[in-house]
């Protein structure tokens, strides 16, 4: 069987999408030493790239309808993870949010990453039987909870933005689950219609504070936002991300935004205004160009897949990367609001990293088995 | 897709995806075009200033000397606190008031006022001036806590604390809000927190004494640490003032009025020969290291209040800033105008003392009865009734003419600021003093003639007026600077040529002349001589072989017959020497002390004695000890006429 599976596996293997992986995880390492030169954050995301490519071959060549089976364990699994890192002592509080476990000799590691990957496995396999009609409304109930048991053990400690990150990967499930499309409309007509008029209300009512209000205004007019208190992330970031122009800047790297510190997280949730300030205009083009290789890689997997669980799963992970991307993207260009949502494969952070490789090694090993049955 | 059935449109859907993928990731290309391609280069510009800094390396100021290379007002090393408000945050700047001001031993209110008062927001304040070496270990301890704090040295001005020279010196300051706005301090570059000349010398010439600050353009990080050095320029140090101060001459001036009745006067010495001012002593004085160094704390506010209120005065420089009436040295302009307007001639310089004069139904009298002496005797016994009928001869227009020839209508020039103009009579002066009997009447002329109600004029324009006749009418403008000394060496390219005075009035003759005949001003000096050395109002002082040519003056402040305690008149002596060669000539105005003769001269003459044992190197002669006791007549006093 070894020997089947290497025969034929080393020809369907997608060699593209793990190429791609391992390029981007290649340059935002060169981006995270910009970022933070005294610093070994770069050293560890190479050693953390070294497991994900071990963790990605092991599920690749693992039968991921196998993987599927054992989903309930891995999310209770998950969900374990998730509550160990509540226990002061065990759990790192780090800026107020208890979200690291320590691990000697690596570091921190963060389990919401991790589990974003369980949490898609569940949803696969509770959506992935064949299908006949329409979503029930139950089976929505159902998918909600899975989705509902992690993210509120994650608002515990707390961390709203990786919360955020979940909503898209049960979103995507639910689309693909032939959910009513007037529901789906519906759904994004009354989303349309209510973040103005709920946030209208909420500054009326004075629900939202001054500094989240703040936080908005800082997106719609960054240069007359305060930028000295709630501003200043948002308005740095513009500012390095401006100061590479077309080329990239030509101040060196001791003055570079990241350099003096006016760029705050430059290796995590900044690290694109890093790339944008060292390679300008063209170099992040030429990284959205290789975002959407890779996602288009993922959907045509997808696309592909043998059965349903399989689609699912990977489209979960597109879900969950293309708001992630927009998000974090978004942020370093001041059209989100900082909300301390890594880029995938690019931000230094192991759980991120490992997390990201496995769900690829998923999807390839989903595409491996594409003509079986 | 082996499990898809057509009715989900799951294919639809996917692609749908595919294409929001693409969508999304457009919207960040666009977003990205706009930031890196079309606002790219201010926004660089933008980071690039938040990075690089200024910080001044001050000039340091020049040094003012004496005539004889004697330094008067130096600088020393401080240090000062500075906050750089670029790296506060707004709503902190409020916060660190009070941790400052406990820190740093401040004034809440005053620090809370300073932050305030600063404007534009990107600038450095000055914290905390003249730092503690406990204060410089207090910000360094807390670097972490307030990194926007920077101790910076500086150059501090000092001044003589005993206020020696302080109205000619005049003081620097920190530059005020209300000056920034004004256009000639923008041209000079000026900015928050620059020292400048705020007074006096200082002020007048603080093109040349403030040099030019250098700076450090530095890079510095988010918290405002200086990471790298980008460029260093120089200061360029203040040229140094050689004044024509004689120090040794300033402090006898000084110690006349300090020992004076009143303790309330001016004594001004000047060359006549070239206008150069070699004493100039106003009273009472005041600690110009107040404004340099204390004006920013709350005793220095306090005691700056103080001297504003104070009746006294201290700020005031009386020999430009007051005007006093010259009462009989008045005589003086009015003896050289008589016999250039033929009032009077050299023979017959003869008019009627009478005791005084009746005008109308109005007596206005003599203080003595001189018969009908000639025009020398009449100034040696200051006659005034002579001067009553020599002013009715010349009439209001000769007595006009006369001012105008002296230039005691005008500001003499000297290169003090905020000099007064004098007040001299005229038809329009006295339609504007008595607008319900705007005519000018022959009283009038009388009054004018004799140096009282109409004629209030400054020290300065006295002396130089009396100068002026001592001269023959060469008459120079007074002034205080002897030289700027060069700079740097020559032959270099900064080399700058050292430069003497010019009167700041380019259009101002320096020396004007007067033309005075020989055998005129050979008269009149020979009244001023006889003044001291022919039994004259200031016989006491005479100094046998150094011959002073002088005339008294007492100014009356109130009507006859009430002058006595505070409201005693003012006593004058204006002269100089030796008579027929001068080569100094002195005013002295004591207020408020009485007879010009018993109070001003003997003042003036140990001045004089002082200059004597400078030049002569020998004891003056005859150096009279005259007592101090005012309520002793002497002899002197017994001849005053007037």
């Amino acid at each position: 069987m070894v020997a089947i599976i290497h025969k034929r596996s080393w020809r369907d293997f997608d060699w593209i999408l793990a190429f791609l992986a391992i390029a981007i995880v290649g340059f935002g390492t060169i981006q995270i030493r910009f970022a933070q030169p005294t610093e070994t954050y770069w050293v560890k995301q190479i050693i953390g790239l070294g497991i994900a490519l071990v963790a990605m071959l092991v599920v690749a060549f693992t039968d991921y309808r196998k993987l599927l089976t054992w989903a309930p364990a891995f999310y209770i699994f998950g969900l374990m993870l998730l509550v160990i890192v509540l226990v002061p002592g065990i759990g790192l509080k780090i800026n107020g949010q208890r979200a690291w476990i320590k691990v000697p000799g690596v570091g921190q590691f963060q389990p919401s990453e991790f589990v974003k990957v369980t949490t898609a496995m569940m949803l696969a396999r509770y959506f992935g039987r064949n299908r006949t009609q329409a979503l029930t409304f139950k089976e929505m109930i159902v998918g909600g909870l899975i989705l509902a048991l992690p993210c509120s053990l994650i608002l515990l400690e707390p961390d709203v933005g990786s919360v955020l990150t979940y909503i898209p990967i049960l979103a995507a499930v639910l689309f693909l689950s032939a959910v009513r499309l007037r529901l789906v409309v519906a759904a994004v007509a009354l989303a349309v219609v209510m973040i103005p008029v709920a946030y209208w209300v909420g500054v009326k009512t004075n629900l939202i504070k001054n500094y989240q209000q703040e936080r908005i205004n800082v997106i719609l007019d960054p240069e007359n936002a305060d930028r000295r208190k709630i501003g200043y992330h948002t308005w740095q970031s513009i500012l390095t991300v401006g100061e590479g122009g077309v080329f990239g800047s030509r101040s060196s790297a001791e003055h570079s935004q990241s350099g003096l510190k006016f760029l705050p997280e430059p290796h995590t949730d900044f690290i694109y205004a890093v790339t944008a300030e060292n390679y300008g205009f063209i170099g992040c083009v030429f990284v959205l160009v290789a975002y959407a290789i890779l996602l288009s890689r993922l959907i045509t997997g997808a696309r592909r897949s043998s059965d349903r669980a399989g689609m699912l799963f990977i489209m979960a992970i597109v879900g969950g990367f293309i708001f992630q991307i927009f998000i974090n993207i978004g942020m370093a260009l001041g059209i989100s609001p900082v909300i301390g949502v890594p880029l995938p494969l690019m931000s230094a952070g192991l759980a991120s990293l490992i997390a990201t490789f496995i769900a690829i090694g998923f999807a390839i090993s989903v595409q491996l088995r594409r003509f079986v049955n | 897709m082996k499990f898809e059935d057509s009715s989900q449109n799951l294919r639809a859907r996917l692609r749908f995806i595919q294409a929001l993928v693409v969508i999304v990731l457009g919207i960040l290309g666009v977003r990205l075009y706009v930031l890196q391609v079309v606002r790219g280069e201010r926004y660089a510009e933008i980071a690039e200033n938040q990075r690089r800094r200024r910080l001044p390396i001050p000039a340091p100021r020049g040094v003012i000397f004496d005539r004889e290379g004697r330094p008067i007002v130096d600088s020393r090393p401080i240090y000062n606190v500075i906050l750089s408000r670029e790296d506060v945050k707004d709503n902190k700047l409020a916060d660190l008031t009070k941790p400052l001001a406990e820190g740093l031993a401040l004034d809440v209110d005053l620090l809370k006022e300073r932050f305030d008062q600063v404007t534009p927001a990107f600038e450095s304040i000055l914290v905390k001036q003249d730092a503690t070496p406990n204060d410089i270990a207090w910000v360094e301890a807390h670097n972490l806590e307030f990194p926007e704090l920077r101790v910076e040295q500086q150059p501090q001005r000092r001044y003589p604390t005993n206020g020696m020279l302080a109205h000619v010196l005049g003081y620097v300051g920190e530059i005020s809000p209300e000056q920034l706005k004004q256009q000639s301090y923008k041209d000079k570059g000026l900015k928050p927190g620059d020292i400048i000349g705020q007074n006096g010398l200082e002020q007048i010439y603080d093109d040349y004494l403030r040099g030019r600050d250098g700076y450090r353009e530095v890079v510095v990080d988010s918290r405002g640490r200086i990471q790298d050095e980008i460029e260093t320029v120089a200061p360029i140090p203040g040229r140094d003032l050689v004044t024509t101060i004689d120090l040794d001459l300033q402090k006898s001036a000084e110690e006349q009025l300090a020992t004076s009745v009143t303790k309330r006067g001016v004594i001004v010495a000047m060359d006549p020969n070239n206008g150069e001012i070699m004493a100039l002593a106003s009273f009472p004085t005041f600690d110009p290291n107040l404004f340099s160094q204390r004006i920013n704390t709350k005793q220095g506010r306090a005691e700056y209040l103080a001297l504003l209120n104070d009746p006294q005065t201290p700020l005031l420089n009386r020999a430009i800033q007051s005007r006093y009436p010259p009462g009989s040295t008045w005589k003086i302009p009015m003896s050289v105008a008589g016999l250039q307007q033929g009032a009077i001639t050299l023979d017959h310089s003869n008019l009627v003392c009478g005791g005084g004069i009746t005008i109308g139904n109005k007596f206005t009298r003599c203080m003595g009865n001189h018969g009908s002496p000639d025009l020398k005797t009449a100034i040696t016994r200051s006659c005034d009734g002579y001067f009553y009928r020599l002013g009715l001869k010349m009439g209001i227009d000769g007595i006009v003419a006369m001012v105008d020839e002296f230039d005691l209508n005008k500001r003499t020039g000297i290169d003090l600021p905020n000099e007064v103009v004098s007040w001299t009579p005229s038809r329009e002066f006295k339609k504007r003093m008595q607008p319900r009997d705007p005519d000018w009447r022959d009283i009038d002329t009388v009054y004018a003639s004799f140096g009282q109600v109409y004629d209030i004029i400054t020290p300065i324009s006295l002396l130089r007026t009396i100068a002026a006749v001592g001269m023959g009418g060469k008459m120079y403008v007074p002034h205080l600077l002897k030289e700027v000394k060069a700079y740097g060496n020559q032959g270099n390219s900064d080399y700058l040529m050292a430069a003497g005075f010019k009167p700041l009035d380019p259009a101002r003759p320096n020396p004007k002349v007067i033309p005075i005949p020989e055998d005129i001003h050979h008269l009149v000096v020979e009244g001023m001589w006889g003044v001291v050395n022919n039994g004259g109002t200031g016989a006491a002082i005479k100094m046998a072989g150094f011959d002073i040519a002088g005339k008294t003056g007492t100014a009356q402040v109130v009507g006859l017959g009430k002058d006595t305690g505070k409201n005693k008149d003012h006593a004058w002596f204006v002269s100089y020497a030796p008579a027929y060669k001068p080569e100094i000539s002195l005013v002295a105005l004591i207020e408020n002390s009485g007879f010009g003769g018993a109070n001003a001269a003997p003042a003036i003459r140990r001045v004089y004695d002082t200059y004597y044992r400078k030049t002569r190197h020998e004891e003056p002669p005859g150096a009279v000890q005259i007592a101090k006791k005012q309520t002793e007549p002497s002899q002197a006093v017994a001849n005053i006429a007037q």
